[in-house]
């Protein structure tokens, strides 16, 4: 920003001499090179596995550890040198984001924008949509990050091997098991060079137990790759109206020109071709496609506070505040009982009012939710200006004993939350004394006084 | 007078806390079950109880002993070697219940919890002027039991029919009896059934009557009757002598609870929960529907409904145990665990929580 305006200044009323030795002194030190980072948001009509809690919010505004989903790479690209612009890109109406994009520049002080797509592009369609935006600083670097993934986001780290590599673009990989490794892009990369040798999206055999992270470090150039990938398409398109044998045959028919896809339009083609190169990341990594795993993640983000913002985490011992055992984060504005037990792995947003005796292990409860007296909550989301009465129970259990598998094969809808343990208040839900709520979903308004199990309230 | 009371077997229906001592034995609303019969025999002036008994009479006496001087009366038994059925036992004790009196002596089933009204049927007996009389119920549901059917206005016993298919009526056999010594003559020393064989015979000669038992009557012989019967106990207790009931703002509906418990701050306990001797129960619990035996500890803001806790039990801090969970003695349940009606065996301990109804070995 401080460079930019100085330019402007100077464009304005500068004489050819300054002129030039402004921008030896911008050439000589290439610390100073500008990054820019790119967030993919998403849009409504994704994340659909993320309800009942999407039918509120946003997903990337649902909060873990107290943030904004988005907050978490937002805040890991604070800490790029030289970063000058974060932009947000989705196709959710701008005014959803309106409010957390001005507050999150200003308290980072670093131009946070939302970019609204039209419809979906494709992660590298929607980079390229806004190409001359993204290109107006004259960026070095940009960084390409997914919001649905959880990780510990080593940005810095992966820019200074990338450009050790010198190519295109370095993503960032990390090591899963072999069963798990096939639900993601499963790739190869040479031991010693660490290029990128082969590239292919979730496939049905096993390829490798390397995977894509989502999260990447393109130069310009990256650009000129999606242009390729498009003009291609145009011109096969073009090829269709005269061959419809070819029209036919092609896998990729259907798609708009203008929608490419990184992983199977970019990073395949280009693999093995020097382009492109891979950072291991030795930390944690979770996609973050439902509310159960946002609970986990939460849980890893709030481990992490541990050392980047050990303030954020909650103390006591019962005497003044009430016991906090584990990592846990408690937004200022709630107010919790001495006499309750909080933890581990438990955040509580803003205006909460946790009562006395009340017990929290593994949860977040979101913003104006009241829990009664003496209540437990263990392996739950409780939903936004939820009630929880005295001595109830909001509960999952996470089974491997008989039974638990028939159900898993009843509800459809609901089995990927159920197999993760997590049961799931919406907004305004009521739960009345006394009552217990085990591994269900519960829709929105809905008031409970009698206990369920393993249902799905609409 | 007399009386004889069918003790029976192991008491398996009331497992696991019948592994702990025989079932005559466990409380009942801070009582042993069989005590409660002792007590309401003598005070119509039954003088000796014998107790039919195959199964660890040795334990019985003992525990009975300290109860045969204070309540003033004899407690001996009979025991089976062999299991005689529900009439076989009369038999196996004639001598012990016949004397010189000729008057007539009771038959209980030890499983049934009533208001007791032997003085009525005292009255009942001697004004029909047979040879035997028998407590009848009214239940819901008659075709689970076997029915018997009287003459409504002298009470006559007509005839007994075994879970009828359809309704002739809805009185039961409520497993309370007053006899004349001559019934005896009727029964052979063999396994055989009173209610199958010798009734029906008493009844074809019109020398059987039958009354209504006024007031509740259960069979607290398995885990949810027994519940259900101490809330009816507990009400018939409200009308009868209220003062045994706890009060307090703590306390909803009717609550017994023993002098030497202790009752923690914000504490919600009621209705229908018997507390027994040395039980603590910390600050912030819940109870309904419950028993906790004596010696148990319940910590801080757990909560207990529609279940029974073994002797010298404890429950964790923010436990939730319900839905006919059966601790047996010495059960530990860990903190913030979840017991669906868990049936766990004595001298165990729950680590981690039980979804849906199972039995812990």
């Amino acid at each position: 920003m401080y460079q930019k305006s100085i330019f402007s200044y100077l464009s304005i009323v500068a004489d050819s001499e300054i002129w030039v030795s402004i921008s030896v002194d911008l050439e000589m030190g290439s610390s100073e090179e500008k990054v820019v980072a790119v967030i993919m948001v998403g849009g409504p009509t994704k994340g659909t596995r993320f309800r009942p809690l999407s039918l509120n919010i946003p997903k990337p505004l649902f909060p873990l550890a107290g943030q904004p989903m988005v907050h978490h790479p937002i805040s890991a690209c604070k800490r790029i040198p030289n970063l000058a612009q974060i932009y947000l890109v989705g196709f959710y109406e701008e005014r959803e984001f309106a409010l957390y994009v001005s507050s999150i520049s200003n308290e980072l002080k670093i131009p946070v924008r939302y970019m609204r797509e039209d419809k979906p592009h494709g992660s590298a369609g929607g980079l390229y949509n806004f190409r001359d935006l993204i290109m107006e600083d004259s960026p070095s670097h940009i960084f390409l990050l997914n919001c649905d993934v959880c990780c510990s986001f080593p940005l810095s780290e992966m820019l200074e091997a990338h450009k050790k590599y010198g190519g295109m673009g370095t993503i960032l990989v990390i090591k899963v098991s072999a069963e798990s490794a096939s639900q993601f892009g499963e790739l190869v990369a040479d031991p010693e060079t660490k290029e990128l040798l082969h590239y292919t999206e979730k496939p049905e055999t096993f390829v490798s137990d390397l995977i894509n992270c989502g999260v990447y470090i393109f130069t310009p150039e990256i650009f000129t790759a999606i242009q390729d990938v498009s003009s291609q398409r145009k011109d096969r398109a073009n090829l269709r109206r005269v061959s419809s044998f070819e029209a036919l045959q092609s896998a990729t028919r259907s798609l708009p020109t203008d929608f490419v896809r990184l992983d199977q339009d970019i990073l395949s083609p280009l693999a093995g071709k020097k382009q492109l190169y891979t950072y291991e990341t030795m930390d944690f990594w979770e996609q973050i496609k439902t509310p159960g795993m946002s609970l986990k993640c939460s849980g890893l983000y709030l481990a992490q506070f541990r050392f980047t913002s050990p303030d954020l985490l909650a103390s006591g011992d019962g005497t003044k505040n009430a016991t906090f055992t584990g990592d846990v984060y408690v937004h200022p504005s709630a107010k919790v009982h001495p006499t309750a037990k909080i933890g581990p792995n438990v955040s509580i947003s803003a205006n909460a009012r946790i009562g006395a005796g009340v017990r929290l292990i593994s949860c977040i409860i979101l913003d104006g939710v009241e829990i009664m007296e003496n209540a437990v909550v263990t392996n739950a989301i409780v939903g936004w200006k939820s009630s929880i009465g005295r001595w109830s129970r909001v509960q999952a259990i996470s089974l491997h004993k008989k039974g638990y598998f028939t159900f898993m094969s009843q509800v459809a809808v609901g089995d990927y939350n159920a197999k993760l343990g997590v049961t799931i208040l919406g907004e305004s839900v009521g739960v009345e004394d006394e009552v217990v709520v085990t591994n269900s979903i519960v829709l929105p308004n809905k008031t409970l006084n009698v206990s369920v199990q393993e249902e799905i309230i609409l | 007078m007399k009386a004889l009371i069918l003790v029976g077997g192991f008491g398996t229906r009331l497992r696991p806390l019948t592994l702990s001592v025989p079932k005559p034995l466990v409380e009942f609303a801070n009582k042993p079950m069989i005590l409660h019969q002792i007590e309401a025999l003598k005070a119509v002036g039954v003088n000796e109880v014998v107790l039919a008994i195959n199964y660890q009479p040795e334990v019985m006496l003992n525990f009975l002993k300290d109860f045969e001087t204070n309540l003033g009366i004899k407690i001996t038994c009979s025991q089976e070697t062999e299991p005689l059925g529900t009439a076989g036992p009369l038999a196996l004790a004639r001598d012990k219940l016949i004397d010189d009196s000729g008057e007539p002596f009771f038959v209980l089933n030890s499983d049934v919890i009533s208001e007791y009204p032997f003085e009525q049927m005292i009255k009942f007996h001697k004004a029909h002027g047979g040879e035997a009389s028998i407590m009848v119920t009214k239940v819901d549901e008659p075709s689970k039991y076997g029915v018997v059917v009287t003459e409504e206005s002298t009470g006559k016993v007509e005839k007994f029919v075994e879970k009828p298919k359809l309704f002739v009526g809805n009185k039961i056999n409520a497993g309370i009896y007053l006899l004349n010594p001559a019934v005896l003559d009727r029964i052979e020393l063999r396994p055989t059934s009173i209610e199958k064989e010798v009734f029906p015979k008493i009844a074809a000669e019109g020398k059987l009557f039958a009354m209504v038992l006024p007031g509740f009557w259960m069979d607290i012989g398995q885990p949810r009757d027994y519940i259900t019967g101490l809330r009816l106990y507990l009400d018939s207790l409200r009308k009868k002598s209220s003062s045994k009931l706890a009060i307090g703002p703590h306390v909803v509906g009717n609550v017994l609870v023993h002098e030497s418990a202790q009752i923690g701050e914000g504490c919600l306990i009621g209705p229908d929960v018997a507390i027994g001797p040395g039980c603590v129960v910390e600050s912030g619990v819940r109870l309904s529907h419950c028993t906790v035996m004596r010696g148990v500890r319940i910590k801080k803001h757990a909560c207990i409904s529609s279940s029974i806790i073994g002797w010298h039990s404890t429950v964790g801090q923010w436990a939730r145990v319900e839905n006919m969970t059966i601790l047996g003695e010495d059960v530990h349940v860990c903190d913030e665990i979840y017991s669906n009606g868990g049936v766990v065996l004595p001298h165990k301990e729950i680590k981690s929580s039980i979804l849906k109804p199972e039995i812990v070995m």
